[in-house]
């Protein structure tokens, strides 16, 4: 077997493993540690015996711990994520749609986010030390210090209360209008996820950007009369952008928890907001199954990451260990 | 875009829906001469009034109301309505025998006539004629007789079951296809009272809460849980018929979003306004109800533990509150005081005993003669599930109790912990009632029987009182032993009833036929069909 | 393989990879950090920085010294209304002078985040040197189980804990610092690794020295110059979580005056009471922008030269 092969095989392999003991995390959290699931929920009804005890069974709390592990994780690779204990539906039928409306929060996001972020950092490398480079390296830095939350109630502060008037300040999607037809309902969201992942990657085009122009590569190219933006486009732009498709793909991976404070704040029915409020709820069933999903996204595209960094990095690909 | 591209994996309209919808919306906002041809294109059964300037109700339309979110688990069946979007479901598809009027007064309904025998023991109603539930088929007898039956089921008890647990289902008779008689264990006087409760719905034979059937003025068009719910007018209802055509009910579980679809026209009113938006609301020509209610958000203490067992002490915590500062600081202005009485609307509560207010001095000597000289702390236990203020007015309470050296300290815990296993337990907590009168509210809060008996009230004498007064058919003799009881509790109890808080809803100028109600239900107890585009 | 994987929440240019060339013997090299910090205080967004960042420590500190009323007095003056003389900066819902609230409200949000910070690192060194100085199969357990913690954005991590165990503050700290610890941990157990090789490390292994001893006289010393940097990471991500934790409900508690609980008690009335909900926004982006740039400024006198402009 080729050791490249070989190498993102057990890359794999790793993120399985990843996912395996990540499942067991969020299932200990919730479900190993003291107190009483089937007291929380039942609350005063749980002084009826009956109600308590087929309770008790029904959540399998009657089993040895790994028993109870394993009933959990066959449902989730089953597709049965259990039932909600604050509403008594499905869960996978209360989430299906708000996982749907978060991944065209971060679609939207990382579509506008990446080009623009690598737009920005190529131009601020190409004209170093002008004022544009200046401007946009103290902005990244000083946006990539701020809290989503905060970053979204700027965005509020100035676009929708206090400066202007022009955007709404809650994005409460109204199911029966297509979504399509409510899109200025997403900007502020949107804009607050993008604002929270531009710096990063620029900062990483720009720095890797520089690098690669200084390169003997680049300026063979140059003394060989290559004209500049020909230059820019076969050369520098494709080498430099391999750093920031790893950055991209990790801010994806952020993006998918960066969601939970960003739709609490504009109430957009997404899982962000759904894990929130299940946790309000102790609605651990709910809790454990966007937990999951939150942190499978984050190994996937961390994993995702890896593997293009393995195919794109000749360093890696050859000096294997 | 073609209906088949619709976007993965949107639950949406075609774009001609949409379309249409907006133009309904645009149209009914807008109003004008080109009202009659597209209304009767959508089948609409009224033609407009007129295109003069606005005087009268017009009618058709569609009506969007915004109210308080519930949850995805929501039910139709009225029987069981307890969240504020089932208990508006309630108020559209079905009717209970009695109700109250705007000004908490009992009215007849679906019952006709309600005549109780002498020790208020055997309850015969005559029913209305002409009633058809919206399937078409008449209410009769049978159908009452179901519908009780139903509510007090012991296998599967429904919300008004703990007021009618004098009703066996052997108790309940038809007597011929429009009357019924009611038979009780013991006597109830205000019996009426409990055939008014919102959720004691008649309903037909047979009747499945998953295609539910009722005398409602509006039958339903869809339900889509813990979102929205769409209905159409029933033009053969019995009481005043729907001047609109459409009625959609969204649930918006954060305020700022309610307020805000309201401000974008994107609903015509809402329930539940925060007092901080009042002021932006009408900043946009937009008119805010403001009903005095019976409702009212106690502060409770439990008599059965130390400090409260001291009705030194419970006399002590009613006197630190200073009622007027915490209506103006908690709920904004929106609230009148309360005497330490409730039920503010039974003709029995007393009017004349001296008001209460704050007394720091008379507090402190109290406290030191239980034993407490500037060292008692107490935790008072609270949460946003007892209602948007409780916070608030719990924080003011510790503030104010400072003056008589009492500490207070405020635990705010989670919904689920606070109704939790724990609810009743706590020594020294809030709740929240609505409207009632007195002797409805002492089966739900204060008698031995009561479900809820925050502070485990027991006292032999007024236990008496009562029951004597369950007893007594006579309007006057009732009063009377209601305002004895009273003093009782106003004297000795354990809940600090220190306001009523105010219902405050709000609503576009384009809407007529809103009143205000005591009831302490939102927007006009939820007379949807009372309501009209101006 | 772990070394692949880079989170990139703080990916400064190779800051991890620059170490100053490390000397034997440790009283010696205990100055190097000084020198560092001396260095960073060169460039001017690091004093720019240090002003914000001293500024709003003294507001947070001495403000509840200085304000004009206590931040649980009611009534001060109506609901929500403006900026008058009783109250600067108007009052709130239900009636608190929100200009004292705000001066009272900074000391829970940077208590708690300096604990918070504290705490992970010294969780994070800890597993790091472990696993930079042992056995490489103890290595590579503990990294694996890290990378699993990893896999949590730290604010799901702390939401599942609450979830099940309610909020408390000391559960909060120090789950804020077990999500901060393996990002720790790794810079730290990089930076060992690197050490780890050196001659006088392998010299006085051959010597008999105790591996403790080499550990805390000759290792740790000289990471603690990536581990400035990290220090001011963590700090500032940590203002960042525990201030959203207090927006979300799960920290501070009414009557409580704090930045994050002070932006979602008001958010309802925005339009009405701006300044109970922005200008506590506004001082935590100080706050945090001041934070980091200090920490940038650290960074860059670390790797020396100035990569981006070429100068000192």
């Amino acid at each position: 077997m080729p050791p490249l092969l070989k190498l993102i095989l057990r890359r794999l392999g790793l993120g399985v493993l990843t996912l395996f003991l990540v499942s067991v995390v969020v299932f200990g959290a919730t479900q190993a540690l003291p107190g009483d699931p089937a007291r929380a929920i039942l609350g005063k009804q749980a002084a009826d015996k009956a109600m308590y005890n087929a309770l008790r069974a029904q959540l399998h709390l009657d089993r040895p711990l790994y028993q109870q592990y394993g009933i959990w994780l066959k449902g989730i690779v089953t597709g049965n994520l259990g039932t909600s204990t604050a509403s008594g539906v499905s869960v996978v039928s209360l989430i299906k749609q708000r996982v749907a409306n978060s991944a065209l929060l971060v679609v939207f996001a990382a579509i506008i986010s990446i080009p623009l972020s690598i737009l920005i950092g190529a131009l601020a490398a190409l004209w170093r030390d002008s004022v544009f480079d200046l401007t946009t390296s103290v902005g990244s830095l000083a946006l990539a210090s701020l809290p989503e939350f905060v970053i979204g109630m700027l965005l509020v502060f100035f676009f929708a209360t206090t400066v202007v008037h022009i955007m709404p300040s809650v994005s409460r999607i109204d199911p029966s209008i297509s979504v399509w037809g409510q899109l200025n309902l997403l900007i502020l969201p949107v804009l607050t996820l993008v604002l929270a992942v531009a710096p990063y990657i620029s900062r990483i085009l720009r720095a890797s950007m520089i690098e690669v122009l200084e390169s003997d590569y680049v300026q063979m190219a140059r003394l060989k009369g290559m004209p500049e933006p020909t230059v820019m486009s076969r050369h520098a732009l494709p080498n430099a952008v391999i750093p920031a498709i790893q950055v991209s793909a990790l801010q994806l991976a952020w993006l998918a928890g960066g969601v939970v404070v960003v739709e609490y704040l504009f109430n957009y029915p997404g899982i962000g907001s759904a894990f929130i409020d299940a946790v309000n709820n102790r609605d651990l069933p709910v809790v454990q199954a966007i937990a999951l999903l939150i942190a499978a996204v984050y190994v996937i595209a961390n994993l995702t990451a890896d593997i293009i960094t393995i195919l794109v990095s000749p360093r890696l690909r050859t000096g294997l260990r | 875009m073609e209906a088949e591209d619709r976007p993965f994996p949107f639950d949406i309209m075609t774009r001609q829906y949409t379309r249409r919808d907006v133009l309904k919306g645009a149209l009914v906002a807008g109003a004008g001469a080109s009202l009659a041809p597209l209304l009767a294109a959508c089948g609409s059964s009224n033609s407009p009034s007129s295109t003069s300037s606005s005087s009268g109700p017009k009618q058709g339309g569609s009506l969007r109301i915004g109210i308080v979110g519930g949850s995805a688990n929501e039910r139709l069946d009225g029987q069981l309505a307890t969240t504020e979007p089932e208990i508006a479901i309630t108020f559209q598809l079905y009717d209970a025998l009695l109700g109250w009027d705007e000004n908490y007064k009992l009215t007849n309904l679906l019952a006709e006539e309600v005549t109780p025998n002498a020790d208020a023991t055997v309850w015969t109603v005559k029913l209305r004629q002409g009633v058809v539930f919206h399937n078409g088929a008449p209410m009769t007898a049978d159908d009452v007789v179901y519908s009780y039956k139903r509510i007090i089921d012991p296998k599967n008890p429904k919300m008004g079951a703990t007021q009618l647990a004098a009703l066996k289902s052997s108790g309940i008779k038809k007597i011929d296809a429009n009357t019924v008689q009611f038979t009780l264990d013991s006597p109830n006087s205000v019996f009426d009272e409990a055939m008014a409760v919102y959720g004691n719905t008649i309903v037909p034979v047979g009747f499945d809460p998953k295609a539910p059937v009722g005398t409602g003025p509006f039958k339903l068009t869809s339900f889509s849980p813990g979102q929205q719910i769409v209905f159409a007018a029933n033009t053969e209802y019995w009481g005043e018929k729907p001047h609109v055509d459409k009625l959609t009910i969204i649930e918006f579980a954060d305020p700022t979003a309610r307020v805000n679809a309201l401000l974008g026209g994107q609903v015509d009113a809402i329930s539940d306004l925060p007092s901080s938006q009042v002021k932006v609301v009408q900043a946009q020509t937009m008119k805010v109800l403001d009903a005095h209610t019976g409702a009212w958000q106690p502060f409770t203490m439990r008599i059965d533990v130390k400090p409260f067992s001291d009705v030194r002490v419970r006399q002590a915590f009613r006197l630190l509150v200073d009622r007027k500062a915490m209506i103006s600081q908690a709920y904004g202005g929106y609230g009148w005081v309360g005497n330490d009485m409730y039920a503010p609307f039974d003709p029995g509560t007393p009017t004349n005993l001296p008001a209460r207010e704050q007394d720091l001095e008379q507090a402190k000597s109290l406290l030191k003669a239980a034993g407490y000289d500037n060292d008692l702390t107490v935790t008072l236990t609270t949460s946003d599930a007892v209602g948007g203020s409780a916070v608030a007015a719990a924080q003011v309470f510790a503030q104010q109790a400072k003056g008589a050296g009492v500490t207070v300290k405020v635990n705010k815990v989670d919904p689920s912990i606070f109704y939790g296993n724990q609810y009743l337990s706590w020594p020294f907590a809030q709740d929240f009632w609505y409207t009632r009168n007195y002797l409805a509210q002492t089966a739900q809060g204060t008698l031995p029987t009561a479900p809820f008996n925050e502070t485990h009230w027991k006292n032999a004498e007024w236990l008496k009182i009562v029951q004597q007064a369950f007893k007594t058919g006579d309007k006057a003799a009732r009063d009377q032993l209601v305002g004895q009881a009273q003093t009782i509790e106003q004297d000795q109890g354990g809940l600090i009833v220190w306001a009523f808080n105010d219902q405050t809803d709000a609503y576009s100028g384009k809407l007529g036929g809103v009143v205000p109600d005591k009831g302490g239900v939102p927007l006009s107890s939820f007379h949807f069909n009372k309501f009209y585009f101006v | 393989m772990s070394v692949i994987s880079q989170d990139t929440q703080e990916l400064i240019p190779g800051a991890d990879e620059l170490l100053p060339e490390p000397q034997p013997g440790g009283a010696h090299r205990r100055r190097e950090w000084v020198d560092i910090i001396a260095g960073s205080l060169k460039f001017g967004r690091t004093r720019v920085g240090l002003v914000i960042v001293v500024a709003i420590v003294l507001l947070a500190l001495i403000g509840p010294f200085v304000a004009p009323h206590s931040p649980f007095a009611t009534g001060i003056a109506p609901d929500y209304s403006g900026p008058s003389a009783k109250a600067w900066l108007g009052t709130d819902g239900i009636g608190h002078d929100v200009f004292s609230r705000v001066l009272c409200g900074g000391r829970t949000v940077i208590g708690l985040s300096i604990a918070a910070t504290v705490v992970a690192m010294i969780l994070g060194v800890a597993l790091g040197l472990l696993a930079g100085y042992s056995r490489p199969a103890v290595d590579d357990v503990i990294m694996r189980l890290l990378d699993v913690l990893l896999a949590f954005p730290s604010i799901v991590f702390v939401l599942l804990l609450v979830a099940l165990l309610g909020h408390s503050l000391w559960l909060i700290v120090l789950a804020v610092a077990v999500t901060h610890a393996p990002r720790i941990a790794r810079v730290a157990r990089g930076a060992t690794l690197e050490i780890v090789g050196r001659d006088f490390v392998r010299a006085s292994e051959a010597l008999g020295v105790p591996r403790r001893t080499i550990l805390m006289g000759e290792i740790l010393p000289n990471i603690t110059s990536p581990l400035l940097v990290e220090f001011g990471l963590r700090l500032t991500y940590s203002i960042g979580l525990i201030a959203a934790l207090s927006f979300l409900g799960f920290g501070m508690q009414p009557p409580a005056a704090d930045w994050g609980l002070m932006i979602n008690e008001n958010r309802a009335a925005m339009l009405v009471q701006p300044y109970a909900v922005f200008v506590p926004v506004f001082l935590i982006a100080l706050l945090t922008i001041g934070t980091n740039l200090m920490t940038d400024g650290v960074s860059r006198a670390l790797i020396g030269i100035d990569r981006d402009t070429g100068a000192k």
